[in-house]
């Protein structure tokens, strides 16, 4: 009889406490710890497809960049659409739903893992999701987080980067994703779902567009969701080109160099409109003596608010639009989130922190 | 202090790294400066002393010196611990990995053992039937000689005849013979087969202890936090009040949603 590793392992946690912020994105996955790491995952998660596979990777799952490169061989999952779990709650994907939590599962505790926490100290992790996530879908990603840590807690995501910065009243919070993107108000206290406003016109958006433009500019370019997905990631830009993007694609196997910049700024214009309109929105339903602060404390985060010239080109349409107002590019908009968060989980007493073991 | 100063001397050899005035020259380095151990500890307590006088005064100043001193000592004795931990589970894997090196070795020279015995047992049974065949040919010829001596029988008829009884006997005795032969071999198999199936099982189990060594030497230590308790809101922090009340509406929603997913 053998002990296994489970059982001869276990530590008392009096080492001390590791905090985690996390957030969870449809694309990335991004998490900042109280040891000083932070790190990023793609939100992908890999199975081997059968066992010759599985003995060829040597692995029984595989994430991010890892499972992408592999992904001829592995049954893949991109456990979150839109901000939040696929098919959760819905009786007739039961199946698809179940190994899509799983995969979720696995990707949280990925995420914990690059966090390298060690065995004898509490974990305790907040997660931003989505402003609009459902009961349903909360606890699906309470679920997912619960077997990884000891205790979990989630909150909103622009909340999360408007926490992060310190930046608790007259703000206004844009979190561009890969699914949706959020815009909240923040006012002193807990934002309400009249301060919040969710599309889904984001970095998937821009995406699709750009492959429909290339489709139809470059005849007989070859490319993949993940080629294009590298090229908005390389060149993405809205306004005044600052270089132009000639990109190699292959056409009948042949490498063959397009320009792709003027499709490239056509696609990534498709986000202004909407963002624009949901300032509106989110600035005329609000106290009018604090609208002019609002306008001049946007905050601008996500990964999809890295292409360049974002910040201005929303300025110049607010200026048409909303007779002007000031949008400020966070420092690190991969990690806004994941940041906030851990400044939650820092924040939060203790006995909050216990209830919800 | 002693204990600290000793400490750190081991700390920075330890993070040091030895090289060579001949390599230095390699590389064009015509002078270097020279900082001794003394001066670094000196600057290390300089700079903490420096950065608490700001902070802290008096008694609380030595207070917190003192334990910051203790808690730097009590890391890397942790450090120590823990890299010792983690040659003694590199020890075990090389055990084990050798061990298995081992059975792999010795069922691999079974293996080749086995396939030579059948191999040596089909070629003896080929050869001896070949040698019978012709010592009972001859045998028949020269009975068919004797019989054709005689005169009157027919000569084919009488050959096959004999050749017939004869043929009936030898392979009566060759199946009885063949069985004993047989039921030798197959002891000998199942000897073989069962040293071959223990040397798997051992195979596996060690393989098994191998796969609960490297687990738990994948269990990396990790990075320690930089909290050694639950903080909380500063109370110091201008926007206190307000986050504190924040904090409680997301614990509250938090509750919520998680006694309600315990209950379901």
């Amino acid at each position: 009889m053998t002990d296994t590793p489970e059982q001869a392992q276990t530590p008392d946690k009096d080492h001390g406490v590791l905090y985690i912020g996390m957030d969870l994105g449809t694309s990335r996955t991004s998490v900042s710890a109280s040891n000083g790491l932070r790190e990023t995952v793609y939100s992908v998660v890999g199975y081997p497809k059968d066992l010759v596979s599985k003995k060829l990777l040597k692995k029984d799952v595989l994430f991010g960049t890892e499972a992408i490169e592999k992904r001829l061989s592995l049954k893949m999952y991109k456990p979150l659409e839109k901000g939040v779990l696929k098919y959760t709650g819905d009786a007739e994907h039961d199946a698809e739903a179940k190994e899509n939590l799983k995969a979720a599962q696995d990707l949280i505790g990925e995420a914990i893992r690059v966090a390298q926490p060690r065995k004898d100290e509490l974990v305790y992790c907040v997660i931003g999701c989505p402003a609009e996530a459902s009961f349903k879908n909360r606890e699906a990603i309470i679920e997912a987080a619960r077997s990884h840590v000891d205790s979990v807690m989630l909150c909103s995501e622009p909340f999360a980067v408007a926490y992060g910065l310190d930046w608790l009243e007259d703000v206004l919070v844009i979190d561009i994703g890969a699914g949706t993107t959020d815009l909240c108000r923040m006012h002193g206290t807990m934002p309400e779902e009249a301060d919040q406003v969710t599309f889904d016109v984001a970095g998937d958006s821009v995406d699709a567009e750009l492959d429909r433009l290339i489709e139809q500019h470059c005849p007989g370019a070859q490319r993949t969701v993940q080629m294009v997905k590298e090229i908005k990631e390389r060149y993405g830009f809205v306004g005044d080109a600052s270089e132009r993007a000639n990109v190699e694609l292959p056409v009948n196997g042949k490498p063959s160099m397009f320009d792709l910049t003027d499709v490239i700024q056509q696609a990534c214009s498709v986000l202004i409109d909407p963002i624009v309109a949901g300032i509106q929105e989110l600035v005329a339903t609000f106290d009018p003596e604090f609208q002019q602060k609002l306008k001049n404390r946007v905050l601008l985060a996500g990964g999809g608010s890295l292409l360049k010239g974002l910040d201005s080109a929303i300025e110049v349409a607010m200026k048409e639009r909303l007779g002007g107002g000031k949008v400020i590019r966070i420092e690190e908009p991969i990690y806004g989130g994941a940041n906030g968060a851990l400044k939650i989980a820092h924040d939060m007493p203790a006995d909050y922190w216990e209830q919800l073991k | 202090m002693g204990g600290l100063k000793d400490t750190l001397k081991d700390a920075v050899r330890q993070m040091s790294f030895r090289t060579s005035i001949d390599s230095l020259k390699k590389k064009g380095v015509q002078k270097v400066n020279v900082l001794g151990m003394d001066r670094i500890i000196a600057l290390v307590e300089a700079a903490v002393h420096k950065s608490l006088r700001s902070r802290l005064v008096g008694m609380e100043r030595e207070v917190v010196a003192e334990s910051t001193k203790a808690e730097f000592v009590r890391l890397l004795r942790s450090n120590e611990d823990l890299q010792r931990q983690k040659s003694e589970i590199e020890d075990q894997k090389e055990r084990a990995q050798d061990e298995i090196d081992q059975l792999r070795r010795e069922l691999a020279t079974q293996q080749q053992e086995l396939k030579i015995r059948l191999d040596q047992g089909a070629l003896a049974v080929a050869n001896r039937y070949d040698g019978e065949n012709a010592r009972i040919a001859h045998q028949v010829s020269e009975v068919m000689r004797s019989l054709a001596a005689t005169g009157d029988l027919a000569l084919e008829d009488a050959e096959t005849r004999v050749v017939e009884l004869v043929m009936n006997i030898v392979n009566g005795e060759r199946e009885e013979a063949e069985s004993a032969r047989a039921a030798l071999r197959d002891r000998e198999v199942d000897v073989l087969q069962r040293r071959i199936s223990k040397l798997n099982e051992s195979l596996s189990q060690t393989e098994h202890k191998l796969q609960a060594v490297a687990a738990m030497k994948n269990i990396d230590e990790g990075i320690s936090s930089i909290y050694r308790q639950v903080q909380g809101i500063d109370t110091k922090d201008v926007q206190a009040g307000k986050k504190r009340e924040l904090m409680a509406e997301i614990f509250k929603a938090n509750l919520k949603l998680q006694k309600r997913d315990s209950a379901s």
